[in-house]
């Protein structure tokens, strides 16, 4: 349950002033069941869209995107998205954002309430059930939002850089946490950072996107068996990757700049 | 020019520090603990203090000079004035009858203005077709002051009743309809897009998502309209009326009684308080939420 494939995806759209943009450009994925997949790149590569498309919250212009063979119309259930901006409903309580969901598509009440005793519980927040969204921390409410999807039982969790607002003990405590939850309910995963660290300890394989247009330049299976403790980032295998990551970045933005120091020129000229 | 020197500061923080820890500790120890709350309600007396002031000397200008009662009343004479009122009423009618009478007028035309005003606010925030065939009308009417509309009311409906409830309900319907749909367009994406993907239907992600996140702005055009309705009655009162607030005020004006005229005033400006009081009461209630983040 859970497998993505992305197929030849592309996604066009014009800008403010009409210019149009190639956001994506042929991607091609294949994630399976139970996989961690972490996206990193540049800001503006494209890999929000990415995750928008699989979401079903906008259409590839040309391509096709199916999850368990089924092509994706529209957003759903069974791809919950975990946004990295507050998305909890504030008038509703811990609880009641995590009920939502399930209480309104006709789930019983008996079930989606002991479900969701059970996910506070696994994100260390069954003391904060009745407490209201602005009176939680930052890393809190993230915890939450992770709460509010999993109570769904999607197949597919997609998570917009959920920890980038987080201070890094923070965002240390959540890596731990989707690693832990994921070695307990197995759904795969659809990662972005921007944190290459992030991305080696929790996927099963990395994808570097380069932009304008956005495409993945490279795919690197991190060899690490999961569930995995965080002492792994400093172990050499880890070291390795890691660097190997980073100069394929660093070689992105040296591109990204190159090329917009040449569209600059175009228009001075 | 050398007190920004870092040395010379670090050098003298560091030998008088002690010391000035030392005499804030004396100090501590010799005067007894402020108590708590004076520190909060200290405001209040000077806010107090303040309306005392105020009443004091105008106690004093009236008493001490000759000012004519018809231009500025001394306090004690409008305190008389207003026990007559309350004994023998006004104009025929008891006092409590004119509140009531302008506080029902105002309080018919702004809920039956509100009820409906709401529901279509937010239906031409969430369709761009309704927005596109309504907004000319509303957006022409949206400046236009509503006590403008008092002649026409009378030529077309005379000076009855019906009139007075009109006028204040057009002003309280215009101000909530274009505030509600404000509010319905304001509605973040992201809590549509998590509406959507949590699987509510259109009818569940209007009433649990829209709705409730709408409701922040839909408050803006309550208060605005119970302040506005409120305006309006008095000016309708003001100008056709045997009995109301306004009609104390206008009627006692003609007559050069300038007591009454002022007790009028006061009273619809309490009045008015409280009706502002009472929504932000009740906003602070539905929208605690929107307190902080």
């Amino acid at each position: 349950m859970g497998r993505i494939i992305v197929d030849g995806v592309s996604k066009h759209y014009a800008d403010r002033r009409g210019t149009p943009v190639r956001a994506l450009d042929a991607v091609n994925l294949a994630i399976e069941e139970q996989e961690i997949a972490c996206i990193v790149g540049p800001s503006g590569c494209g890999k929000s869209t990415l995750l928008n498309l699989i979401a079903g919250f906008d259409t590839p212009s040309t391509g096709e995107i199916s999850v368990d063979g089924v092509q994706v119309r529209g957003a759903g259930p069974d791809r919950i998205v975990v946004f990295q901006s507050p998305s909890l409903f504030p008038w509703l309580t811990a609880r009641e954002n995590v009920i939502l969901g399930p209480r309104k598509r006709g789930v019983p009440a008996s079930r989606y309430e002991e479900d969701a005793r059970t996910m506070l519980a696994s994100v260390g927040l069954e003391h904060f059930a009745s407490r209201y969204p602005y009176e939680l921390s930052g890393g809190m409410r993230q915890r939450l939002q992770i709460a509010r999807a999993l109570v769904n039982h999607p197949r597919v969790l997609l998570m917009d850089e959920p920890f980038a607002a987080l201070d890094f003990q923070n965002r240390l405590a959540m890596q731990e946490l989707v690693m832990r939850l994921w070695s307990r309910i197995h759904p795969t995963i659809f990662f972005i950072t921007h944190d290459v660290e992030e991305a080696i300890f929790l996927g099963d394989r990395v994808y570097v996107m380069t932009a304008s247009p956005g495409r993945i330049k490279a795919t690197i299976t991190v060899p690490f068996a999961k569930p995995r403790s965080i002492e792994v980032v400093t172990s050499p295998g880890f070291v390795a990757i890691k660097d190997q990551v980073l100069r394929l970045i660093r070689g992105e933005f040296a591109r990204s700049d190159r090329a917009a120091e040449q569209a600059g020129a175009e228009r001075s000229g | 020019m050398n007190d920004l020197d870092p040395q010379i500061e670090d050098g003298t923080g560091l030998r008088v520090a002690p010391a000035l820890a030392e005499i804030k500790l004396s100090v501590a120890a010799r005067t007894r603990p402020r108590p708590v709350w004076l520190g909060e309600v200290r405001y209040t007396l000077l806010s107090a203090a303040t309306i005392i002031i105020l009443l004091g000397l105008w106690a004093l200008v009236t008493n001490l000079f000759h000012i004519p009662a018809m231009v500025l009343p001394s306090p004690q004479s409008i305190l008389r004035h207003f026990r007559t009122m309350l004994l023998e009423g006004y104009a025929g009618h008891p006092l409590w009858e004119h509140v009531l009478v302008s506080v029902l007028r105002t309080l018919t035309g702004f809920s039956i203005g509100v009820t409906l005003a709401i529901p279509l606010g937010l239906w031409m925030g969430y369709s761009r077709t309704v927005n596109a065939i309504l907004w000319p009308v509303f957006g022409f009417i949206r400046p236009i002051p509503p006590i403008a509309y008092i002649p026409l009311a009378i030529l077309w409906f005379g000076i009855g009743e019906f009139s007075k409830v009109l006028l204040i309900f057009v002003a309280s319907f215009n101000f909530t309809v274009l505030a509600s749909a404000a509010g319905m367009r304001a509605v973040p994406e992201q809590l549509i897009r998590a509406g959507t993907n949590l699987g509510l239907s259109r009818w569940q992600m209007f009433v649990s998502v829209m709705l409730p996140a709408a409701m922040p702005q839909i408050f803006t055009g309550i208060k605005t309209s119970i302040a506005v309705s409120w305006a309006v009655m008095v000016a309708a009162e003001l100008i056709a009326a045997q009995i109301g607030l306004g009609f104390i005020i206008e009627d006692a004006g003609t007559f050069f009684r300038t007591p009454e005229v002022m007790i009028g005033v006061a009273i619809i400006g309490a009045i008015g308080l409280v009706f502002e009081a009472t929504v932000v009461a009740i906003e602070r209630r539905v929208l605690h939420w929107q307190a902080k983040g």
